[in-house]
């Protein structure tokens, strides 16, 4: 749904936050890439030193496992 | 127990757009959405496209502009038909509009019809209107940034045409990680690098279109 104007259907987006422990230079970037190419996914940031990681999605799109993995199969730990 | 259905799931626009993709694949016209910021170049990049493909494909185009007829008229000079919707300050098309003009367009003797919408970087992309494929025009005096901060309609979007490549040496563009930022927020998407004024790269995007056609004639789309 578009805030500005109104207009729109509401699209379900969600914000979540996860703590994520394990984040290094070299994962942090692929991390974000990873999660952006999701279907539904509009905003990621990661706050790599605090693990603080900010997701905008529709769950309607991606399922919050398939988020989950993206962590998990990288070796990190995320919780909500 | 009573239960209250809060929203309907499938809402009205997507019911219309649905009637018009079953009659867009009906008819086998391939119908694109043809999206973009005011002045990114949609209506120029029409015109190069409708003189270099008018004589290989039937096309006609749904113009929706807020006010006037100053992109029909354009359009129009290169004999194809063209139907304008006004808004009316209405700052997207949504599928009963272009529904309410399609029995305008003589449909069986069409291959392609290509519905630029309203300029608007955010709210046509909420909408299916019953298109086969949206497209984006994003210019290069828009800024690299605009992908990230605007992911839906580059996410919506089977191409990306990058326009105005012209002048990319007098911007500080970076047309390299505008392209990382596209396939990073839409993996698969196609970004065409083009000039509608020097028609540069144009080729990629009328084979592109020419392909999409013919697969929509053997009775599939993208």
């Amino acid at each position: 749904m578009c805030k500005e104007c109104g207009c729109g259907q509401t699209n379900g987006n969600t914000r979540l936050q996860f703590q994520v422990n394990g984040y290094a230079e070299e994962n942090v970037h692929e991390v974000e890439k990873a999660l952006l190419g999701m279907p539904g996914v509009m905003y990621v940031h990661i706050h790599a030193d605090e693990g603080a990681t900010t997701i905008d999605y529709n769950p309607a799109k991606t399922k919050l496992m398939e988020i989950m993995n993206v962590f998990a199969s990288r070796g990190l730990e995320a919780a909500l | 127990m009573e239960i209250q259905v809060m929203q309907d799931i499938l809402g009205k626009n997507d019911e219309v757009a649905a009637e018009n993709q079953a009659l867009f694949a009906a008819k086998k016209v391939f119908a694109l959405n043809l999206l973009g910021s005011p002045g990114a170049g949609k209506t120029t990049l029409l015109e190069k496209t409708m003189a270099a493909l008018k004589d290989e494909l039937r096309m006609a185009v749904i113009e929706g502009d807020l006010f006037t007829t100053k992109d029909a008229d354009r359009i129009a000079r290169y004999g194809v038909p063209v139907i304008q919707i006004n808004t009316s300050g209405g700052c997207h098309l949504d599928a009963p509009m272009v529904q309410s003009v399609l029995p305008r367009l003589d449909l069986d003797a069409l291959d392609l019809v290509v519905i630029e919408n309203v300029g608007n970087l955010v709210c046509p992309a909420e909408f299916n209107i019953g298109e086969d494929e949206k497209a984006v025009v994003l210019s290069i005096t828009e800024g690299d940034d605009k992908p990230l901060k605007y992911p839906l309609i580059f996410k919506e979007s089977a191409v990306v045409v990058l326009n105005k490549v012209d002048i990319l040496p007098y911007t500080n563009f970076n047309l390299e990680a505008a392209t990382e930022d596209i396939a990073t927020i839409h993996p698969g998407a196609m970004v065409l690098p083009v000039s509608s004024t020097t028609e540069e790269g144009l080729f990629a995007w009328y084979q592109w279109l020419r392909q999409a056609v013919q697969k929509k004639r053997e009775g599939y789309s993208e």
